[in-house]
């Protein structure tokens, strides 16, 4: 089994991760990804330009490599991958690339929702909206809670 | 005593804070004193999803921090 995380100052290029996890799940029998896409709206219908994620220089790394493992020992999965952009993202870039393989498919599914329901919650980043309405703080919305509340 | 401020507070109070020495105090009050110089600040500083840090690792309200401590207070996550 493996877990990689990595938090990505730069470019995500999520064909390139998907090729990386398959290239490691010979045996497996499935294979689920997430690309999170940062939105050109925010959820008051006011236009994005860019996330801007800020981020702790050790607890950021520490909370994906946690929330990946939990996932690994949860599910019944052979690789988990997961890397997170930092710093500015422009609408329409790739935020977040989840990935896991597994013998069969049910343990992959589950794997990758759960991986998700965390990172939208308990990942370390003080994230901010700006446009042309200025800057905005974001915080876990009450789906992201309850999302996250599945897996207790 | 040195503070570091992430997220929020960051932009609320400063990035970076160095408190004159007047002794030991704990999270808490650290909390109170900080609410009562930045009252901008005090709804996220009352949020006990503020975690206090310490070196790596989160600390508790009753943690005592001294002149010479480097602490740092998370803003509640917005997770990814």
């Amino acid at each position: 089994m493996s877990v990689v995380t990595r938090l990505e100052e730069r470019r995500l290029d999520p064909q390139a991760e998907l090729g990386e996890l398959l290239a490691c799940a010979g045996g497996d029998g499935a294979a689920v990804s997430f690309v999170g896409i940062a939105r050109p709206q925010s959820g008051t219908g006011q236009a994005v330009d860019e996330l801007v994620l800020d981020h702790h220089p050790v607890l950021t790394a520490r909370s994906l490599q946690e929330i990946a493992v939990d996932a690994a020992e949860r599910f019944d999965v052979s690789h988990v991958r997961v890397v997170h952009r930092c710093g500015r993202v422009a609408a329409g870039q790739p935020i977040v690339f989840a990935g896991t393989t597994s013998l069969h498919r049910r343990a992959a599914f589950e794997a990758a929702d759960f991986l998700m329901d965390r990172l939208k919650t308990d990942a370390v980043f003080w994230k901010r909206e700006t446009g042309e309405s200025g800057s905005a703080w974001i915080e876990p919305t009450e789906a992201d809670l309850a999302d996250r509340g599945r897996w207790e | 005593m040195k503070i570091l401020f992430h997220g929020r507070l960051a932009e609320l109070i400063a990035p970076e804070l160095a408190l004159p020495a007047q002794g030991g105090c704990s999270v808490a009050e650290l909390r109170q004193r900080l609410a009562s110089d930045y009252p901008q600040a005090g709804e996220t500083l009352a949020n006990l999803r503020s975690r206090a840090v310490v070196g790596t690792a989160v600390v508790g309200e009753d943690h005592r921090v001294g002149s010479g401590d480097r602490l740092e207070f998370l803003s509640p996550v917005s997770g990814g």
